[in-house]
Order: structure tokens, then C-alpha cells, then sequence
């Protein structure tokens, strides 16, 4: 069993949740956190994540930890893929460890691996400019067997090593690129525009083999989400799982959490459009841990332990073949008016017998939304239900997104 | 798919197991899901007494650590309000946290606050809230605060007043009917409701003077006469008496009968009594029965078969306020006007359409069945047009409607019973707009979402369709470069409005333009100094900036400018009438607006007429007769006025000195 875990990154969710297990651990974040750290007794290891240098690498880290007897690394957060990688690389005395690490940190590299593995993925190229993503529109047109006066592919750019949906355009035509794309935006990925049916998977990994498959039902990407899967993505649970397994062993994950994100398309056939190995955003594993009744935060952390015995691993995850007995979701709202000043919370939001709770809070006096959204910007509240039936479930969570609750 | 209250309340305890399982790092989050229980148990009574049976062990499973709520002896009562305007989750603390004050004021331990530490808080508490007590809201709480946040706080707050001890209170109670009867409200439920509070909860058997003055409204309503309060009389037994008494007995319960009215305001179920046995057959003692003035006992000896009339086939022992209506009915010799006779046998002969006849009774606070629409209608009738000044827009953003309703039943009654007709024998009104008819109910929704029944009957029938006409007509008037009052005002409410009218709000620029100018104008049309001495005639419809009691901007309010005369005391006053009937109102500056004790009439607000003016925004007036007077008003009146507005609401605006050309 691990001696001490690192938990790369600050999430007091996580921290609570091992602390209910009594396993040792320690936290590594900025040193903006110390001081709560110590107040509250959390083992806490200052480190500035966001510099590279002679006082700030992993290996002046790993002695830093060794006062902790860390021997396993976890990712909480994008931003920590490489350190946890970094350290687990020397952990386990395997550089490629480190390498895997920046396959999920950059996305082009991300999908040439998968491409040469043989997942299906859409046409994809790094681009260095407006020329570069127009030439690729162009290419990508050609290859459609675009006709005069046809709209042009839809054409998707992100940043290598951002998050979710951080730094997503969708262009969908030639001028749109002239218009929306800044010089910021380079160097990046293009790539084509997948269609088919978008959800995620959190697959726990030990020795290389998935140990629990959870399916996550996007109702709106970035915006609502259920857990488990509704009836039709449950019914290709097989050949999602066949996908997960292929993908886990094409990039050759060991121990951890996988989070790709694929399209299903009316054929079956599915696209795969990006994996992260860290904790989801959405509170997916928070939706996950209360549908299959385990704590999702503490597995993933213990997860990444290779000297689990399958007698542990049994005990951190729900048993094989766990029916869960409700769905859980949520929707994060977001305002819908640029400006608003009040809070309001609809009548038939109390009477529903899905709802559970709510952190949604009122503005500041008036407040504004500025025009530059990371993203899907900041979510202002998230309101979760629960209820048997999924698609009773999807459709509160469609209406929902839909209802403007700041006024 | 409803769900019932075991269902809530199982949420809530799921909710709270999970807060209290959760370790101090996320207990935060925690708190805040579960406030969001809360918050939806607030909205209804029985969940309101749920979470008072957990409020106790929702502070000790620390609901409140690390918030400003933490130590109670450190809460301000003055501040609660103030926590209940910022919305939810705030408010939703605030309730648990009050709901706990009250049980550590009934004995509840605590090693955080004392029992009557606990009590006198609490006592305070609801002192600063008494309009959620008696859901009497005050325009900025209207202004500010949603819906949902408004019944949360009358749920909370209706709780406490019946749960808490409360004899700490008292003298502020007193006041507060003073305060409200002061303004003769044609809807008297909000008093009859405290009064009420107070004679189940007071012994007011002193000689203070709040035990006096509380035993005349309490006597208004139960004991009017000597006698029935010396031999606690049934309704039953006075009925005997009346009957059998001397006429030197009967005569004196007419005259003490009448006299306890017109002190308060008030009527009782006796009075209706009395007058239905008293126009049988004892017609001499009608005038003082009804407290008749000279003009009205005039008016009864004039039209003596119709008030008989009227009073048989209206009054009855469930339908009696409308005798103070009628009493000033006559007092206000409507009656010699032949259109008011004529409409009234109308309105008496109208068959009511049955969808009024549900808001006729929705509005009604608890319809007796031997009483019917119609009857409530023709009473609803008497009182407005005894009490122009008594109409008030209840808990509605209506003050528009209810300024036109007073303003009718002051100048064009016959008008305002003909539209009362029309409304309630069609469901339907039209007004016609720059050439173009329309039809209330052809148009969209007005300002109001879901009109507050808690209002009087002829506003409760009459306003839904008022306030659709008047939104429609701001509508068709935006955009036009002008508030669109300058030409709303005039069609919606008659000739009557003149047709000047000034605003220093600019509308392409959003700022306040040349308000020295403005004030200029404002002060030569209706300072008796500079113009003349001339009084004001007709009500002016005058737009006011509401500020809270800080000076903040609050927003926009309509309301009326009846008259400026010199006050008590030798100043000017401006004397209007604010639909809001409000009689607490602050706003700002130390701008207090009264409604008694300054020389107003019963239902009119006062303010010195600088402090007055340093409020408006746009009013209407005579152009012609103004300009004449401009170069009258003196700089420093104007100055004056301008520091009060720009270091109050006029922060919230660009101010451009640049001249206008009015």
C-alpha cells in the first residue's frame, strides 16, 4: 500500500474525502494555501507549480517530499498532469511515465497517438495562424467535395493544453476565421468538426485494465450532465467499454483515471475527441460517487496506488455489476442577460421532486458579464437532482439551462 | 409532479445529514446547499414552524460558524432587514437565524446568549419589520425585493409575532395603528389585523396614553357604545336592545355609535345593527348614527328615500365598513350631483360578469355567503368615493391605477362609478389614446404579474384592467425622445392633467439635464410665493425618485401633488397623496414624509416643499401660466434643492448643467 500520497493540487473536496480514509497524504499547491493548510492540519507542501527552473522542478519536489515518505503522485487539477507524471516517473523508475504525461498535455500529439492506435478521429493539424486554419478549412472543403455556394466545414481550434472547453472556437466559415480568431488563439489545434452523440467516460485504471466504467450522459456539454448513462448509452455499454480498454492500452495507462470525451454516431461507430487524466469538471465525480454509492474522490486518488491488492481496489470501488438505484445530475446555470440584479429562483423549481439542492447565489448589486469567457465562463451555481427515471431527468435539466435565473 | 410536505421536509433532513457530515473544509458548501433547503421551506408556514423545531440544532451543528450570524449577541436588529433585501442565500440564514432567537427567547438552552438577551433582539427584530409582520410593504421593500423573498420574510415573520412574548412592543404598536387609522384607508384589514393582535396580547387597561388610545380602536371594533361595552353584549343581545330600549337610549347609542366612527375610522358589525333598525323607523336618528357634518346631515334630509334604499339593500351585518363610505358620501354632497345618482342606481341594477364576481370575492377577506358581489361592489363603490384619499395600490406596483382611481373619486365620480359599471358588467375597458381605442382586454400583461388581492374592491376589479391601459400606452409613447408620462398622464387620467409638463431626466443621454431650470419651473407653478398665491386645483401627477433611507437610489414611484399650504407651524408644506399609504416612510436626508400632525387631511402625505421637490423627477403644469413667474424664484431655493438631489439619488446619474429651453 502506498506510503503517502501527493495530491498535486489544492481541492478541499479531495482532502476531506481522504481524510475520511485515514490513508497519509500531502498536499502540494502554491504557497498562497499554507497558511489555511496549517490552521486546519493538512500536510502541505508549498511549491510554486507554476515555474520551471533550478529551485522548481520535480526533482528538488520529490526530495521536498520524501519528509512525507510520498511515494504516489495524483493529478487533481490539468495544470498538474506533468508534475504528478514527473513524479511518478521517478517513483516508479520509468521515464515514459513522464512522456505519457505530456501525451494528455498536448492535444495534437494526443490524437496522432490515438490515430496510429487506430481510434477514429477526425482530420486534425497544428496550426500556426489565420492562414494556417483557413489553408485547413480549405483542404478540409476539398476533401468534402465542397460545390459552389455549399457552406464551408465546420472547422474546431483549441489550445494544446487547456482544459475542457477553455479556448474552443467553432468556426464554421471562411469569414468567421477573419472575424472571431486573434493572434492569442496561436499556435493551436484545428480540426474537423466530429458529429455523433457527446459523452464522457471516467475509467479507473489498475494494471492496465479498466476496474469501473463510469458512462457520463452529456445533456449539454459544459452545461448539464447525469450519471449513470440513460437508456440508449447504456445499451452500448460493450462497445464503449471495448473503446475505453483500447484506448487505455494504446497510450499505455498503467494507474489512474482516464476522462475521454467521445461522439456516438447513428452507426455506432465512435469518434474519439480528447482524453484528460485528472478530476473532471462538472462535478461528475461528485454526480458518479453518489449514484454508485462509493467515494469517487478517494478512489481516484487511491487509484493511482500500483500496490493495491485486488482485495483493496474491491473495497474503493462499487462491487462488479452495481446497479445504481437513482441518477444523479446537474446543470451549472449561468446568467443569460449580460446584465442582472437579482436572483430568481422559479416556483416549479420547489414542487419538483427530482430537485435536490442548490449553490446558486445572488449577484453583486448589479452586475455585468464581461464579454471574454473562458471557456463557458464561470458558472454562477449548480442545481442537482435526483431522481429514477433518465429521461424525466433530461428534460429538467434541458429546461433548466433554459430558465434565466438572474434577472 | 407535486410533492408534499413529508417530501420537502425528508430533503431537508438529507440535506442537513450531509452538512452534518461533512468535515470544516466543505462544511461551507455544505451550508450553502442546505440554505437552499431552506430557503424553499421559508416559503411556506408549515415549514416555517419546521425549521423553528430545528433551528436550534442547526446552530449547534454550526450552520452559522464562520458567518456574520456566528455570535448571536453580536446581531443588529437594525441590519435583519436590510439581510432580508439581499435575497437569498443571505435571507435564508437570517430566518434560522431569527427562528433560533425565538426559541432561546422561550427557554431553549444556549451558552451563546441569554434568555432575555435572546427576547429583547427579538423584540427589536421585529420593531424594524413590523410590514412583513402585517404585510403592509413599504416602496423600497416592494422595489427591491422579489416575490419569493417577500413571502419568506411574511412567513417568518408572522410566526414570530405569534410566537413571541412580546410586551416589549407595545408602545410601538400603539403607534403604528395611530399611524395607519390616521390615514382613513379605505381597505381597513391591515388595521383591524393589528388591533386585533393587540387585544389578544395587551391588557391596555391603563391610563398611559397609549392604553387610551389603544382602547379606542379596540372599543371601534368590539365595544363601540357604553353599553355594549358595560354589558359585553352579543351582537345577539344588542339586537334585543335596540329594540326595546328607551328613545333617550336609543338616541345616544346613535350619537356614541356615529362619534366612535368618525374618531377611527373604524366600523363595527353593531353599527350595522343600529342603522338597519334606525332607517326602519327612527329616521331622526339616521345623522348622528351615520356622523353625519352639517353638509351630509343636509345632504340625508335631501335624498332621504335613496340612502334608505341604499343602506337596506347594502349594509348588512358582514358588509358594514362602507357606512363610514357613505357617511362621507353625503358629507361630500355626491349625491346632488345627478350623474352620481344615476350611476349609482345603475351600478345598483348591473349584473356582474362572473369572472369580476371571483375577483370581487378573491379580494373579500373572508365572503360571507348571505352577503353577494354585487353588495361588496356598491360597498366597495361608497368607500372610494367617500375616501378619495383612502385608495391605496396595496402590494401591487399599481400606483399609477390607484392615482387615478383617487383622482376620480375626487373630481369625476360619476366617472369613476361609470367605469366601475363597464368593468364589471363586461370585463373590459376602453380608453382612447392619441386617436386610437383601447380595449383592455385586447392588450398584453400590464405591470402587474399576478395582482395582490389584498387590496379594496373596486381597485381589485378595476385595476387589472387600468394597468393594462396604461401600459400600453407607455408602450406606443417610447422612444419618443420625452418620458412618456408627458403624454400618458393626460389621456389616462383626463382633462384634468394639464398639458405642461417637465422632467430632468434626459432621455438620449441618461443624465439629469438643467435641473436648476426644472426646479425653477416647479417653484413658479406651485409655490404660492412666486406664483401668485394660486393654489393647485386639480391632483398633479408628479414622478418622484423613491430613495431608501440612506439616499440611495431606489427607483421610480407616482404619485399626486394635492396642495401646498403653509403647515401648523408657518412653512409651506407640499401635500400629496402617496398610494403607498405608507406611514413609516425615510427617505433620506432626513425627508420624512408625514401623515399626520402637520396639517394634513386624513390620507395625505406631507413634506417641506424643498425636501418635496428635491424628490421629483417630472410633474405637470400650467406652461402658459408658469413661465411668467420664472424670474421669481430665488437662486437660493434652488440651490437648496439641487444639494438635497445630488447627494442623494442624483449620484446614480451624469448631471449637465447646460440650460434647457423648456
Amino acid at each position: 500500500m502506498a506510503k503517502c500520497f501527493a495530491l498535486m493540487g489544492w481541492s478541499l473536496p479531495v482532502i476531506e474525502s481522504m481524510q475520511k480514509t485515514g490513508k497519509p497524504f500531502v498536499v502540494v499547491s502554491f504557497p498562497d494555501f499554507e497558511p489555511y493548510a496549517k490552521e486546519n492540519d493538512i500536510p502541505f507542501v508549498p511549491y510554486q507549480l507554476d515555474e520551471w527552473s533550478d529551485t522548481s522542478n520535480s526533482l528538488d519536489l520529490v526530495e521536498k517530499l520524501n519528509a512525507y515518505n510520498a511515494d504516489v503522485a495524483v493529478p487533481l487539477f490539468e495544470e498538474t498532469v506533468e508534475w504528478a507524471g514527473a513524479l511518478n516517473s521517478i517513483y516508479r523508475n520509468d521515464p515514459r511515465v513522464l512522456n505519457r504525461a505530456f501525451l494528455f498535455r498536448n492535444k495534437a500529439m494526443m490524437k496522432r497517438k490515438a490515430l496510429i492506435g487506430g481510434l477514429r478521429v477526425g482530420l486534425f493539424e497544428e496550426v500556426h495562424n489565420k492562414e494556417g486554419v483557413k489553408a485547413f478549412m480549405k483542404r478540409l472543403n476539398e476533401a468534402n467535395l465542397q460545390l459552389d455556394g455549399e457552406e464551408d466545414s465546420w472547422v474546431h481550434i483549441k489550445p494544446f493544453a487547456s482544459a475542457g472547453t477553455v479556448g474552443h472556437r467553432l468556426l464554421k466559415s471562411m469569414n468567421q476565421i477573419d472575424e472571431e480568431c486573434e493572434d492569442g488563439d496561436f499556435p493551436c489545434l484545428a480540426e474537423s468538426h466530429l458529429s455523433g452523440r457527446e459523452f464522457s467516460c471516467e475509467a479507473f485504471i489498475h494494471g492496465g485494465k479498466i476496474k469501473f466504467l463510469n458512462i457520463t450522459e452529456y445533456v449539454k456539454l459544459g452545461y448539464s450532465n447525469f450519471i449513470p448513462e440513460g437508456h440508449y448509452l447504456e445499451s452500448k455499454r460493450d462497445l464503449i467499454y471495448k473503446h475505453v480498454q483500447k484506448l487505455v492500452d494504446i497510450f499505455g495507462i498503467e494507474y489512474g483515471m482516464v476522462h475521454p470525451e467521445w461522439f456516438l454516431t447513428e452507426n455506432d461507430e465512435l469518434n474519439f475527441g480528447e482524453t484528460a487524466c485528472r478530476i473532471p469538471g462538472g462535478h461528475i465525480l461528485e454526480l458518479c460517487g453518489k449514484s454508485y454509492e462509493f467515494d469517487a474522490l478517494a478512489a481516484f486518488v487511491q487509484i493511482h496506488d500500483p500496490s493495491l491488492t485486488d482485495e483493496e481496489l474491491a473495497e474503493i470501488l462499487p462491487p462488479e455489476g452495481f446497479k445504481p438505484k437513482n441518477y444523479h445530475g446537474n446543470v451549472m446555470i449561468y446568467p443569460h442577460k449580460k446584465q442582472f440584479s437579482k436572483l430568481e429562483i422559479p416556483e416549479e423549481l420547489n414542487n419538483e421532486s427530482y430537485f435536490v439542492d442548490h449553490t446558486l447565489v445572488p449577484p453583486l448589486s448589479t452586475q455585468k458579464i464581461s464579454d471574454e469567457r473562458a471557456g463557458f465562463g464561470n458558472h454562477f451555481g449548480t442545481i442537482n437532482f435526483k431522481g429514477e427515471d433518465p429521461d424525466r431527468m433530461t428534460e429538467l435539466l434541458k429546461y433548466y439551462q433554459k430558465v434565466d435565473f438572474y434577472v | 409532479m407535486e410533492i408534499t410536505k413529508n417530501q420537502t421536509f425528508e430533503k431537508f433532513e438529507e440535506s442537513f445529514k450531509a452538512f452534518q457530515e461533512a468535515s470544516d473544509l466543505t462544511k461551507r458548501e455544505h451550508a450553502s446547499k442546505l440554505a437552499s433547503q431552506i430557503d424553499i421551506l421559508s416559503l411556506s408556514e408549515d415549514g416555517i414552524s419546521y425549521l423553528y423545531k430545528r433551528s436550534v440544532e442547526l446552530d449547534e451543528q454550526g450552520l452559522f460558524s464562520g458567518t456574520s450570524w456566528a455570535e448571536p449577541t453580536k446581531l443588529i436588529p437594525t441590519l435583519v432587514k436590510g439581510t432580508l433585501l439581499a435575497g437569498h442565500p443571505s435571507s435564508s440564514f437570517e430566518i434560522v437565524s431569527d427562528l433560533r432567537l425565538l426559541a432561546y427567547a422561550k427557554g431553549a438552552e444556549s451558552n451563546m446568549i441569554s434568555q432575555p438577551v435572546a427576547k429583547t433582539l427579538l423584540e427589536e427584530v421585529l420593531v424594524h419589520n413590523l410590514e412583513f409582520a402585517l404585510n403592509d410593504l413599504s416602496e423600497d421593500t416592494r422595489q427591491t425585493m422579489s416575490e419569493r423573498e417577500v413571502k419568506k420574510a411574511i412567513n417568518l415573520f408572522s410566526f414570530l409575532l405569534s410566537e413571541t412574548p412580546i410586551e416589549g412592543i407595545y408602545e410601538k404598536l400603539a403607534l403604528e395603528v395611530d399611524l395607519i387609522c390616521s390615514q382613513r384607508p379605505v381597505e381597513t384589514r391591515k388595521a383591524r389585523e393589528l388591533i386585533r393582535l393587540i387585544d389578544q396580547r395587551f391588557q391596555p387597561s391603563g391610563e398611559s396614553k397609549h392604553d387610551q388610545l389603544v382602547r379606542t380602536f379596540i372599543n371601534a371594533l368590539k365595544a363601540p357604545t357604553t353599553f355594549i361595552a358595560k354589558e359585553r353584549s352579543t351582537p345577539e343581545a344588542y339586537i334585543d336592545f335596540i329594540q326595546s330600549c328607551s328613545a333617550d337610549e336609543l338616541k345616544s347609542e346613535a350619537i356614541e355609535m356615529g362619534e366612535s366612527m368618525v374618531r377611527t375610522g373604524l366600523v363595527s358589525q353593531y353599527h350595522a345593527y343600529l342603522l338597519l333598525y334606525l332607517v326602519k323607523d327612527n329616521h331622526a336618528l339616521v345623522p348622528a348614527c351615520l356622523g353625519l357634518n352639517e353638509r351630509g346631515s343636509a345632504e340625508w334630509e335631501k335624498f332621504k328615500d335613496i340612502i334608505v334604499s341604499l343602506i337596506s339593500e347594502i349594509v348588512t351585518p358582514n358588509n358594514y365598513q362602507c357606512i363610514y363610505g357613505l357617511s362621507w358620501v353625503l358629507g361630500r354632497n355626491l349625491l346632488s350631483r345627478r350623474p352620481v345618482r344615476a350611476g349609482l342606481e345603475n351600478l345598483r341594477r348591473a349584473k356582474i360578469n362572473p369572472q369580476v364576481e371571483k375577483r370581487i370575492l378573491k379580494s373579500i377577506d373572508d365572503p360571507d355567503s348571505s352577503v353577494t358581489a354585487l353588495q361588496y361592489l356598491l360597498g366597495g363603490t361608497l368607500k372610494v368615493l367617500g375616501q378619495p384619499l383612502g385608495v391605496g395600490q396595496g402590494n401591487n406596483p399599481t400606483c399609477q391605477s390607484a392615482r387615478g382611481i383617487s383622482m376620480w373619486s375626487q373630481h369625476a365620480p360619476a366617472k369613476l362609478i361609470d367605469m366601475i359599471i363597464t368593468v364589471a358588467t363586461q370585463n373590459n375597458l376602453i380608453m382612447r389614446f392619441e386617436n386610437q381605442d383601447l380595449e383592455s382586454i385586447k392588450l398584453g400583461k400590464g405591470l402587474v404579474e399576478k395582482l395582490d388581492f389584498n387590496l379594496d374592491v373596486v381597485s381589485a376589479i378595476l385595476v387589472p384592467h387600468l394597468d393594462r391601459i396604461y401600459n400600453e400606452m407607455m408602450k406606443r409613447s417610447m422612444g419618443r425622445a420625452d418620458d412618456p408620462h408627458r403624454w400618458v398622464n393626460p389621456a389616462m387620467y383626463g382633462h384634468w392633467i394639464p398639458v405642461g409638463f417637465a422632467s430632468c431626466y434626459d432621455y438620449t443621454s441618461n443624465s439629469i439635464l438643467d435641473f436648476e431650470g426644472f426646479i425653477r419651473i416647479f417653484y413658479a407653478a406651485f409655490h404660492p410665493l412666486y406664483n401668485d398665491n394660486n393654489q393647485v386645483l386639480y391632483p398633479i401627477p408628479v414622478g418622484i425618485y423613491v430613495t431608501s433611507n440612506h439616499g440611495d437610489m431606489l427607483g421610480f414611484h407616482a404619485i399626486s401633488l394635492l396642495r401646498v399650504d403653509k403647515d401648523p407651524s408657518g412653512d409651506y408644506r407640499a401635500y400629496f397623496l402617496n398610494p403607498n399609504n405608507e406611514g413609516r416612510q425615510d427617505w433620506g436626508q432626513d425627508i420624512k414624509p408625514s401623515v399626520h400632525e402637520n396639517g394634513e387631511k386624513a390620507g395625505e402625505s406631507s413634506l417641506p416643499f424643498h425636501q418635496f421637490a428635491a424628490r421629483i423627477y417630472a410633474f405637470h403644469y400650467n406652461s402658459l401660466e408658469a413661465t411668467a413667474h420664472l424670474h421669481l424664484v430665488e437662486d437660493e431655493s434652488i440651490q437648496e434643492v439641487k444639494k438635497l438631489a445630488q447627494e442623494s439619488w442624483g449620484k446614480s446619474y451624469n448631471w449637465i448643467e447646460q440650460p434647457k429651453l423648456w
